[in-house]
């Protein structure tokens, strides 16, 4: 059966991290829940699950991709029409380590933006369940669970101390 | 409400040591000498004893006349140096900051003054060797040479440079003591009523006076402060004289402002490396483990990567600012030093400085260990004797130092067996007197490791559980 | 240092988000003025593209200026940013959460206005994509690899890309706050930009990582900027007194200083412009100040070094420009302003307390330095080009038009108004930031009878 997302909106930290205890215990995986909040809480606050991701990759492949662009560029436009310059070698590799350098460092910084982009699931084109007033420093509760057990949540959530409790459509 | 906080650090990562047993268990192990120590004396004496003997052989057989025999003698003396009086800056440089991390090695660093006697003495063989900045053989109407060699005593003062090098070591000696004692007064008298003996005798001397009272620790602290704000501008400035007179000036044609900024930089790198390495080793095995969590290691190893990177960037702006203009005078200072007469140890040195450590660090995971810096560490210091030994004894070879430029690139000098026995007798002798230091003195910052452990504790945020950290400022 | 209260979060938005959800009275009148500078100046840039670089004061030898002069000044400031982001957030200084975006944005808008200074200078600007870009216009030839000039675009414009997706990726959640505050078009224009951003623990996870990751990764380009800048001047065998291996750290330094004090300055202003009291406290500002000491310092050394092996060598043509700095009129006067403003004055300032905690104190101290490092750099290229040697029949003096000081003068209102409209339409105080350090100086520690406040800290 198709889960269904249930939003608790709770305006104390630790009321939000009661009603996720609560919805662990009755069954709910913790893959199913997330918490809406307004600022970063330390890793682990609210007894979430821990977020894997590969972000580290991403500097190194676009490191190496922009190393590869630079140096490619350094060299084969220097060879493609040597003009020796100052008395300095067609391929000067002190020249081409400063543009190289800044290749390397450009294509690392661009992968890593969209790596962060990618990684937090981002742009996110269907808007899931929100409230507004998350960004005014409520804390959501967004649990997915079975349509059989809305009602239950909604319990387990008003019963945690929530302020809104809010179903799709 | 459940309580199953999570700490999420590794288990090992923050300490928090009990207060009332720190002062006698560092205490005990001050006053024991376990095996490794024994060992490790005993093989720094054989090869502090090895050191004379190369330094009476040198002299015997060369004499003072000639300072080129003696290249090695001024790497190994630059080495010690520029180490052992960076040392106390680590612990200067981050308490000025406030940074928690360095409470543990504190002491580590400061301990490195008791060999700021050895580097003075150590200075008084390069008196006699460094040349006069006269040219003795300077006839009016010469072409070609210098009345005056290139230094930076522009007007030759009184004493230019000997003295004022001199006076400028010793200042350093003095004033590193005066840190090590204003530091370790509080410790000491903990320690005076439980030690026995001459450290009875030795520690109510150096430390009668202290009770603790806040003035006293107030004093201290400002006392610290400004003693430490000075010997960082004072290691900056002896650091630029030395490498100044005993390199830059002696290879002719080589003007190079960035050489005292790297040679300090060096300094800094090779001095943070050795205090990881010492403190990797009393956690292993010094049974120290208890007050060095590895988040000092995490924190020191960012440091030490951003000096590696530094000096790389010291270096290539030194490089590419003289290969630029293709002037024949600089480019055979690159040949001199970098890429003909010395390329291989220069090769070495940067593999050893910068590769090498750099991909070690680079990765988190070995950062969070204690053995990822001190094994990084370990390399630094290999390649800073290397640079030491390109920049010094090719200094000190580098032919008529009168000459307006280096119109032909010398040969390499390498060592021979007295060298080598010179460059591991500097090595031995440091290490032998640090070691006997340890035994003397805690190497631990007991004051200051107690202090720590009232600001930090483990608390719960939530569901988390994390460090506290109380910021008294 | 947790002098602040800790303010719910409905109040952070309403006061951090009213400089874009409300218009202050002064605020058009005040964009206006800078506008009308900016467009003077630009018709002036007009009218020497039409007629030529010679209705400035440039003359042989003196082919560098106040543009140059200002070009190094502007990408000086830029530094500013990745010192007090990156450098403070990879440290765990909790002072620095108010400084971060308006340090950043500074950087941002530096660059862009740095750029345009050897653009305009070229005389045909339209050329320099012939010179610069990668690609073979004309006869097959390519841009010279082997020469700063070139490294120079490489360098400023990765560091402006790298700064702006910087500043963009730090922007994204508070473009959810602005989404979530406002209707219409500018709801829309923010949803867009938000990119669907919820605030769950992954999303701020990954903005955790951002932040430090990028912070590491932009330090290295920063330093790399200026270097390369400086290589600019170092490189140059002719022009006396430029040829030093310390330029590269001897310039990072004195961005780093100019800059430091220019987002001190651009702090002290917002704190009073937009009432950001509660955000912008004494303590950051003190901050700033016990850091600029520090740099202030640093950056004397590298001075003291690159005059003394400047002499060191003894050659003299060298000789004869440090006596034009240093014991000829007018840079004498010049040299001894410069010295005093940049070092002796702030210094003296910043090193006590109440200096470094009252506002227009350091307001002055931090303008004292940047009127100094405009200066510094002034007299680098100046007194370097002016070539008065011995024996030496093309030497000449340098007296900047009007034109040129204009334009110079023009750049600072550039700088102000897109700061200013950036303020209009995006946070200058990251919310989330201020947000977090709230969250993580809830707990306190208590020794006997004080209670000392502490933070979280989650690494």
């Amino acid at each position: 059966m198709a889960k269904r997302p249930i939003l608790g909106l709770f305006k104390d930290a630790n009321a939000a991290a009661d009603a996720g205890d609560a919805l662990k215990s009755s069954g709910v995986s913790d893959r199913d829940i997330d918490f809406l909040t307004d600022a970063p809480y330390p890793e682990g606050a609210f007894g979430e699950r821990e977020e894997k991701h590969r972000l580290y990759l991403f500097p190194f492949i676009g490191a190496t991709l922009g190393l590869s662009a630079a140096i490619l560029l350094t060299s084969m436009t220097q060879l493609a029409y040597p003009l020796v310059t100052g008395g300095k070698p067609i391929l000067a590799l002190p020249a081409m380590a400063v543009v190289s350098y800044e290749g390397t460092m450009l294509g690392a910084i661009l992968f890593t933006c969209l790596g962060v982009i990618f990684e937090s699931r981002l742009p996110k084109l269907k808007s899931g369940l929100y409230d507004t007033r998350i960004t005014e420093g409520y804390i959501g509760v967004l649990a997915s669970v079975e349509d059989g057990d809305l009602d239950q949540t909604t319990g387990i959530l008003n019963q945690a101390g929530a302020v809104d409790v809010k179903t799709e459509g | 409400m459940s309580s199953h906080s999570e700490s999420h650090y590794p288990h090992d990562m923050w300490v928090f040591p009990d207060a009332q047993s720190t002062t006698q268990d560092v205490a005990r192990k001050t006053a024991s000498t376990p095996g490794i120590l024994k060992l490790g004396l005993a093989i720094a004496g054989v090869l502090a004893i090895l050191g004379v003997v190369g330094f009476v052989l040198r002299m015997t057989s060369d004499g003072f006349s000639d300072y080129g025999a003696w290249g090695y003698y001024a790497a190994i003396f630059s080495y010690i140096f520029v180490i052992t009086s960076s040392a106390p800056l680590v612990a200067v440089a981050f308490r000025l900051t406030k940074s928690h991390w360095r409470r543990p090695i504190s002491r580590i660093s400061e301990l490195f003054a008791l060999v700021g006697v050895v580097n003075v003495i150590l200075y008084i063989p390069l008196i006699y060797l460094l040349p006069p900045i006269n040219n003795p053989n300077f006839v009016p109407g010469m072409h070609g040479e210098l009345q005056i060699r290139k230094t930076i005593w522009m007007e030759v003062p009184f004493g230019a440079p000997h003295l004022w090098d001199f006076l400028g070591i010793i200042s350093l000696a003095v004033l590193s003591l005066i840190i090590l004692w204003v530091s370790v007064v509080p410790d000491l008298a903990e320690a005076r009523s439980s030690a026995n003996g001459w450290r009875s005798k030795l520690y109510t001397l150096l430390a009668g006076h202290w009770y603790g009272t806040k003035k006293q620790w107030i004093h201290q602290k400002i006392s610290l402060a400004l003693l430490g704000a000075l010997y960082f501008m004072m290691v900056v400035f002896v650091h630029f004289l030395i490498v100044s007179d005993f390199a830059m000036s002696l290879i002719p044609g080589w003007k190079d402002s960035i050489l005292p900024p790297l040679y300090t930089v060096t300094g800094f790198q090779s001095a943070l490396s050795i205090i990881l390495i010492i403190a990797f080793t009393m956690r292993k095995w010094g049974g120290y483990e208890k007050y060095f969590g590895t988040s000092v290691f995490w924190s020191a190893s960012k440091i030490q990567i951003g000096l590696t990177l530094l000096w790389t960037y010291h270096l290539f702006a030194f490089f590419i600012t003289l290969w630029y203009g293709r002037m024949e005078l600089e480019q055979n200072i690159l040949r001199y030093l970098m890429f003909e007469s010395y390329s291989w140890i220069f090769w070495l040195n940067v593999i050893f400085i910068f590769l090498i450590p750099f991909w070690i660090l680079v990765w988190n995971p070995v950062r969070k260990t204690a053995w990822g810096p001190a094994l990084a560490g370990i390399f630094i210091l290999v390649g800073n004797l290397l640079f030491q030994i390109r920049i010094f004894v090719g200094a000190f070879n580098a032919g008529d130092i009168y000459h307006l430029g280096l119109f032909r690139v010398p040969p390499p000098v390498f060592p021979d067996v007295w060298d080598v026995f010179i460059v591991l007798g500097g090595i031995g002798l440091v290490a032998f007197i640090y070691l006997i230091g340890t035994r003397i003195l805690p190497a631990l910052s007991v004051w200051e490791v107690k202090e720590g452990a009232m600001y930090q504790k483990m608390g719960t945020l939530y569901r988390g559980e994390y460090l506290v950290l109380a910021k008294p400022e | 240092m947790q002098e602040g209260r800790v303010l719910p979060a409905e109040q952070v938005n309403r006061d951090l988000l009213r400089s874009i959800l409300e218009t202050p009275k002064w605020f058009w009148p005040v964009v206006g003025i800078l506008g009308l500078i900016v467009l003077i100046a630009a018709i002036i840039i007009g009218y020497m593209i039409n007629r030529g670089l010679g209705i400035t004061g440039l003359n042989r030898p003196i082919f560098w200026g106040f543009f140059i002069t200002n070009f190094v000044f502007w990408i000086g400031i830029s530094h500013a940013g990745v010192m007090l982001s990156a450098i403070l957030r990879l440290a765990k200084a909790e002072w620095r959460r108010p400084a971060t975006r308006a340090a950043e944005v500074l950087t941002i808008f530096s660059l862009m206005t740095a750029m345009i200074m050897p653009i305009i200078h070229t005389g045909r600007p339209w050329r320099i994509l012939y010179w610069a870009f990668p690609y073979d216009f004309a006869r097959g030839i390519w841009p010279n690899v082997r020469t700063p000039l070139i490294w120079d675009p490489s360098a400023i414009l990765t560091y402006l890309t790298s700064s702006t997706l910087f500043v963009l990726i730090a922007l994204i959640p508070d473009f959810a706050v602005l989404r979530d505050r406002t209707t219409g078009i500018s709801h829309r224009i923010y949803g867009l930009l938000a990119m669907g951003w919820e605030g769950n623990a992954r999303q701020w996870k990954l903005q955790i990582i951002a932040g430090v990751l990028l912070s590491a990764l932009i330090l290295p380009v920063f330093v790399s900027v200026h270097s390369i800048v400086s290589w600019d001047f170092g490189m140059a065998v002719a022009a006396k007194s430029w040829h030093s291996t310390i330029f590269a750290p001897y310039f990072v330094v004195g961005a780093v200083h100019s800059g430091v004090s220019a987002v001190a300055f651009v702090l002290i202003l917002l704190r009073w412009m937009y009432g950001w009291q509660d955000y912008i406290r004494h303590e950051h500002i003190d901050g700033l100040g016990r850091l600029l000491v520090v740099v202030a310092t640093g950056w004397f050394y590298f001075f003291v070094m690159e005059v003394i092996f400047g002499i060191y060598g003894r050659e003299a043509d060298e000789i004869a420009v440090r006596s034009l700095q240093f014991i000829q009129e007018p840079f004498q006067a010049w040299t001894i302003i410069f010295i005093v403003t940049t070092y002796f004055i702030p210094v003296a300032l910043w090193l006590t307390r109440r200096a470094r905690r009252n506002l227009w104190i350091m307001s002055l101290a931090c303008i004292s330095v940047n009127v100094g490092m405009w200066l510094e750099r002034y007299l680098i290229i100046v007194p370097g080009l002016a070539n008065r040697t011995a024996f030496t029949f093309s030497w000449n003096s340098y007296v900047p038009s009007a034109y040129e000081a204009i334009i110079v003068g023009a750049t600072f209102a550039f700088v102000s108004m897109l700061l200013l409209l950036f303020s209009r339409v995006f946070p200058l105080i990251p919310l989330y930031d201020i947000k977090e350090g709230d969250i993580l100086k809830n707990e306190s520690v208590k020794i006997g009878r004080r209670v000392v406040p502490a933070v979280f800290r989650e690494d």
